[in-house]
């Protein structure tokens, strides 16, 4: 096998790694439109409104989220001020997105532990949500877990900068779709 | 007032070094957290934060109305709302340019993104005023500044954020966009007025088109009117009576202009099951980016007002008895240099935390506040040399340089300009509307 073909099928494991967690961010959106919208018809139509569509709302907020945000820390699509880029060009370019992604990578390592910490508090408490009985620890588990993903992903980052920058492709500026 | 200037500072240079503006204000914000109490308190205070962030039943409004906006693009209803403004402006000198600022509004009134209004309205309106041998300057200066309306007039994703990052009620913030917005529709045909006057080449009066042919174009907008008047209606408890008894929250207002969006392009046939995969997985990935910016900004504005800054200002501010209404001025001045070289969001969200205390301490509506802010971003969104929507405009035509579109786009700069002195000097024209709200 030559060294091209492994890069590309590492490139496709890359892909599919980033596939799963963004269908599931988009179904659980997807979810949450539908139920906002039906929660509405029928608290209107029949006054009887869905009673667990708030704590389901934050629910499905956590997951939407956290499963987005190791993808878009891997993929560069954080919103980012490139007011300098024109300055920074080839090589430096590639050493200061390596510095800043490992940095920003390893930073992130320390609240991901605390927020561990806390998930490990949040089960030793055993609350429940209020009308589905959900333990609280469940989703602070999952946004712990997803924390040190996303650190991992952004540490993977600044590696690829140095080592396979063909892997990380400029990413446009997320800010586009909120201006 | 000193650790938060260097932290400011900090963040700045972090930024510029192209650090994501989250982890940059994130870091500062706990490295100055633990300066001013304890490591284990800035820690604990940044992990909670994140926990109950993404666990806030408030902040689901973002992504349903990014959702919203996107799905409206898919809908393709720029197309008639352009058809329809075109009938009955078109025959004026300079009418393709002033039918593009109205539809520009009428798309504003249904999307929360400038950039999405100018993109859209591009592909549309750039052909016609092609057509009719518009100059480069008046027709792309026409899309650029009518887009920036997309963040002012509801829904709009910027006011959401600022209504998020300085707890003031979006709903309020939304009602206040109204009038402005339709100020600045007004100002920006007068700048296309303006510029037509003095080059009446500029833009030739196109065929005057009949009443039957108007009314039948003013039927095809009906989608985007009912969906304004479903999300803005219900937020302003227009629906309040028996036997509907129903007000939105903002939550519910964007997921039913969300539901709605994708009901109208799924009639329209506009909607492949591949596109909505699309357009879900961008506003998730859209969403968890503006979380990250606003954990960051909340872990660093608490950093700003534990060190102290806004009493710090205010201080300076009575010491040196400076006026009110002059330190609103500052701070604009401050805006439309800061907006010279950042992108709006990233402007919005390094200076709010400073500003806001400031200003609501002096006794400055909150509301009205963030309205003008978002103007003063809008008036960013054209200035040189960053100024994105000449950006977007330049990548959807490719044939037109920026200078030219930059050049165009002053007498709406100067629209702009004059619109946010009558929006300071008299806010009544901004909390009027909120006001009635109860």
């Amino acid at each position: 096998m030559t060294d091209t073909s492994g890069e590309t099928q590492l490139q496709r494991a890359g892909r599919w790694l980033a596939l799963l967690p963004s269908l599931l961010a988009a179904a659980v959106l997807f979810a949450l439109m539908v139920m906002t919208f039906f929660d509405v018809i029928l608290r209107s139509v029949a006054n009887d409104p869905i009673e667990s569509a708030t704590e389901l709302t934050r629910l499905f907020m956590a997951i939407m989220v956290f499963s987005a945000l190791p993808v878009i820390s891997w993929r560069g699509e954080h919103i980012v001020v490139d007011l300098l880029d024109p300055l920074f060009t080839g090589t430096m370019a590639r050493i200061r997105d390596a510095i800043i992604n490992l940095a920003s990578g390893a930073l992130l390592l320390w609240p991901a532990w605390r927020v561990w910490a806390l998930a490990e508090r949040a089960r030793s408490y055993g609350d429940v949500t209020e009308y589905l009985n959900i333990p609280q620890f469940y989703i602070a588990y999952f946004i712990a877990l997803m924390t040190f993903i996303t650190a991992l992903a952004l540490l993977a980052r600044g590696l690829a900068f140095l080592f396979a920058p063909h892997l990380v492709q400029k990413a446009q500026n997320p800010a586009a779709d909120a201006n | 007032m000193l650790t938060a200037i260097i932290g400011f500072a900090a963040v700045l240079g972090l930024v510029f070094l192209r650090m994501p503006i989250a982890i940059a204000m994130a870091l500062v914000g706990v490295v100055g957290y633990a300066y001013e109490t304890s490591s284990r308190a800035a820690i604990s205070m940044a992990g909670r934060l994140i926990i109950d962030t993404s666990q806030d039943y408030g902040l689901s409004v973002v992504p349903l109305f990014i959702l919203m906006g996107l799905f409206v693009n898919k809908g393709g209803l720029s197309q008639e709302l352009y058809r329809a403004s075109h009938a009955f402006l078109g025959h004026f000198r300079g009418g393709l340019a002033m039918a593009t600022i109205v539809a520009c509004g009428g798309f504003s009134a249904i999307c929360g993104s400038s950039l999405a209004t100018a993109a859209t309205m591009s592909k549309v309106a750039m052909p016609q005023m092609r057509k009719y041998n518009y100059s480069d300057e008046l027709s792309t200066a026409s899309i650029a500044a009518g887009g920036t309306l997309g963040i002012l007039i509801p829904p709009s994703v910027i006011l959401v954020i600022y209504g998020l990052l300085t707890e003031t009620s979006i709903g309020k913030l939304f009602i206040a966009g109204i009038l402005p917005g339709l100020l600045g529709i007004v100002f920006y045909l007068l700048a296309v007025r303006f510029t037509v006057a003095r080059k009446p080449e500029a833009g030739p009066a196109g065929e005057r088109v009949e009443w039957p042919e108007r009314l039948s174009a003013l039927k095809d907008v009906w989608f985007v009117i009912a969906l304004f008047v479903l999300v803005i209606g219900g937020l302003y408890g227009l629906f309040n009576f028996a036997p509907l008894n129903l007000t939105f929250s903002p939550t519910e207002a964007a997921g039913m202009g969300a539901a709605g969006a994708f009901l109208i392009a799924l009639l329209r046939g506009s909607l492949a099951v591949r596109s909505v995969k699309e357009v879900l997985v961008e506003t998730a990935h859209t969403t968890a980016s503006l979380f990250a910016v606003l954990i960051g900004a909340w872990i660093f504005s608490n950093f700003i007002n534990l060190a102290g800054l806004p009493t710090a200002l205010l201080e300076l501010v009575t010491q040196w008895s400076v006026a009110p209404l002059a330190v609103i001025f500052m701070i604009l001045l401050v805006y439309v240099v800061l907006g010279c070289v950042f992108e709006s969001l990233s402007m919005l969200l390094l200076t709010v935390p400073i500003f806001f205390p400031l200003v609501t301490s002096l006794g400055f509506d909150p509301v009205w506040f963030g309205i003008i802010v978002v103007v003063v971003t809008e008036i960013s969104l054209i200035t040189p040399p960053v100024g994105l929507n000449v950006f977007v405009l330049k990548g959807v035509l490719g044939d037109v340089t920026t200078a030219t579109i930059f050049r165009g786009t002053i007498p709406f700069w100067i629209a702009d300009i004059l619109r946010l002195m009558i929006l300071v000097l008299l806010p009544g024209l901004v909390l009027f509307l909120p006001k009635l709200m109860h």
